[in-house]
């Protein structure tokens, strides 16, 4: 499944620290989710003004083949 | 989620489409502008530079000159490649200046999944892009993507909405309402009835319910 490095991808081409960027994909009983973690003056950008940019970055991984897998953005590298 | 509104940017480079949606209603009757030639514009002066208003389309206040702006399609067009490639899926992608603003089509098989329903996904990878194209420039951007022709479809599908509309209000006198659209949906609707004598249109209501009503002039 691609979608760990598609969402690499993705935040890595907009964040100001693109080799800070992890993508984890973490497979839970709860099911899977992937965490994103970024330098934290990233961390704004990514997530965008009202949660803008998490959501398209969810929108997008749902629709790339990640229905059901959640999109965390952890706050604190 | 905040309310969009009449706001600026976020640092980080934001999006346009919500504010377009915002700036629409105060300037829907007056944008014939789109893509398409600039044309007639929007009253003046609500787009900060570089802003991306769907609808409310402003001229030209992007500094940017034509270099600049192709320069911004190329960024984008690296970073949805980029996708591509991750994802290994087959599409050609061009890089092109239309109208003053910066695009990037792809097109090729089964890019399905890079529209979305109702272009949702197209809409998210647009405002990524244009992050990323903000990140490298440190400018807003206007650019525009469209896969598969999406955009082009969708466009005049709304075109006969409009048209619809527009017979239905002109035949009964009475304001009509559509149903809730993007902001590059409503652009597309107001493009159609601001060039046609006799009605006028706005939107009304929040994301992601606003819709256009259509009313006699």
């Amino acid at each position: 499944m691609a979608l760990k490095p598609a969402l690499e991808h993705l935040v890595k081409g907009i964040v100001d620290h693109p080799d800070d960027v992890r993508v984890r994909l973490v497979d839970s009983r709860r099911g899977k989710r992937m965490e994103v973690r970024v330098h934290p003056d990233d961390l704004g950008t990514v997530i965008g003004r009202g949660g803008r940019t998490a959501k398209a970055l969810r929108q997008v991984v749902t629709s790339i083949g990640g229905r059901g897998v959640r999109v965390d953005i952890i706050d604190a590298y | 989620m905040t309310v969009p509104s009449v706001e600026d940017p976020p640092p980080g480079g934001a999006d346009p489409a919500e504010r377009d949606a915002a700036a629409a209603g105060s300037t829907a009757s007056g944008d014939t502008a789109d893509e398409g030639p600039a044309s007639a514009d929007a009253p003046a002066g609500e787009a900060a530079p570089g802003e991306a208003p769907e609808e409310a389309e402003a001229p030209d206040q992007d500094a940017a000159d034509p270099e600049e702006l192709f320069q911004q399609s190329e960024i984008a067009a690296d970073y949805v490649e980029g996708l591509l490639d991750v994802l290994d899926m087959d599409g050609d992608i061009d890089e092109l200046v239309s109208n003053g603003r910066p695009m990037v089509e792809v097109v090729g098989g089964d890019l399905q999944s890079l529209v979305g329903q109702r272009g949702a996904t197209l809409e998210a990878i647009q405002e990524l892009a244009r992050l990323a194209v903000f990140r490298q420039t440190g400018y807003p951007s206007r650019l525009l993507l469209d896969v598969g022709g999406y955009r082009t479809t969708r466009r005049n599908e709304l075109a006969a909405v409009a048209r619809n509309a527009i017979e239905r209000v002109k035949e009964h006198g009475q304001p009509v309402r559509l149903d809730p659209m993007s902001a590059f949906e409503r652009k597309c609707v107001h493009d159609v009835i601001n060039a046609t004598e006799g009605v006028v249109s706005e939107s009304e209501g929040e994301e992601p319910n606003r819709r256009i009503m259509v009313r006699p002039e």
